[in-house]
């Protein structure tokens, strides 16, 4: 298993990302979901501020989405719970509730749920941030975001209760998030590429690392990647 | 509708390939129609592997969602007239 440096250009790659390869990678899935998925809310580029003595060539943010609508029919069913995005909020992403008289119409509730793809420097790999919110703004509990989980989450939920979704702090706003574990990503990263041997596939796998890891994670959650979207990131060797 | 029309339910061929510490099974290839959808594959694997997860990927590339049709994964992902699977059993949230 070890082969110490005896072939130097050919390292085994261990599934995880560079932050700047992430910002690289960010990108490309970005625009790619703006180009095959018009219909949802774009993922938006959110540079944060720059700490003292920080290598100033480091590029430093996240990826956000926000405010997708899941809408809570009183007869649900089961198979067709998915996450759609409603209409758009006309750019003030952190809009005030109207609050002139409340209307309650019980039988069409809608959940809010923001998502952010922050990089994690200790696992260097992506991880997804999400939260859920009334139309209100008051925070979901968490037994009520798990009724909005495709049911396979929700099961896979119940056996690992604390390696899969957690409560913490968000890295960069420093709130209570929920977020997906990043232990194992590296892990399944790698066996999702490891198939494809032929090739030195490394700068198109980090250019599309972001649109096949959320071919994973996205389902955890009830988002999907269109396939023509998916199209774009299947290398066209022989 | 007795004569036989081969373009009424597409039957796609599907090659079930073991990755990682995955078992390889006995079958690796079968027909499945083109209208079911994919947790189709993912239902036959769990029961012949008797896993609850596993991770399951096409093309080094994705993984897909269990709603997608196996039609239209073949249409965009298919080579050689059959779409390749691959499957390991390893897959861990932390």
């Amino acid at each position: 298993m070890d082969l110490n440096g005896a072939v130097a250009d050919i390292i085994p790659w261990d599934g995880s990302l560079s932050s700047s390869d992430f910002f690289l990678s960010a990108r490309t899935f970005s625009e790619k979901w703006k180009m095959f998925n018009p219909s949802f809310p774009p993922w938006q580029w959110i540079p944060c501020p720059k700490q003292h003595l920080v290598a100033s060539h480091k590029v430093e943010g996240y990826l956000s989405m926000e405010n997708m609508c899941h809408i809570k029919s009183s007869e649900e069913e089961e198979s067709n719970r998915s996450l759609t995005w409603e209409e758009d909020s006309n750019d003030s992403q952190r809009e005030e509730p109207f609050d002139c008289g409340t209307l309650v119409c019980p039988e069409h509730e809608v959940n809010h749920y923001d998502f952010h793809i922050v990089y994690s420097s200790s696992y260097r790999v992506p991880v997804l941030y999400f939260r859920s919110y009334h139309s209100d703004g008051q925070l979901l509990p968490f037994n009520e975001i798990e009724k909005d989980l495709p049911c396979h989450s929700a099961k896979l939920l119940s056996e690992s209760k604390w390696t899969f979704i957690t409560h913490e702090e968000h890295p960069h706003l420093n709130r209570p998030w929920y977020k997906l574990h990043p232990c194992g990503t590296s892990e399944w990263m790698k066996l999702l590429y490891d198939g494809d041997s032929s090739l030195n596939r490394n700068g198109f796998v980090i250019e599309h690392y972001l649109v096949s890891w959320f071919s994973v994670i996205g389902q955890v959650v009830g988002l999907k990647i269109p396939l023509e979207m998916l199209d774009t990131v299947v290398s066209n060797d022989s | 509708m007795s004569a036989e029309s081969p373009s009424s339910v597409r039957k796609v061929v599907v090659h079930l390939r073991a990755t990682g510490d995955a078992p390889i099974l006995k079958q690796s290839k079968f027909k499945i129609a083109g209208t079911d959808k994919f947790v189709k594959v993912i239902d036959f694997l769990r029961r012949q592997l008797h896993r609850e997860t596993m991770f399951v990927y096409v093309n080094s590339a994705f993984s897909p969602n269990p709603d997608e049709l196996v039609i239209d994964l073949f249409n965009n992902f298919g080579f050689d007239g059959k779409l390749v699977v691959n499957y390991a059993c390893s897959m861990a949230w932390g």
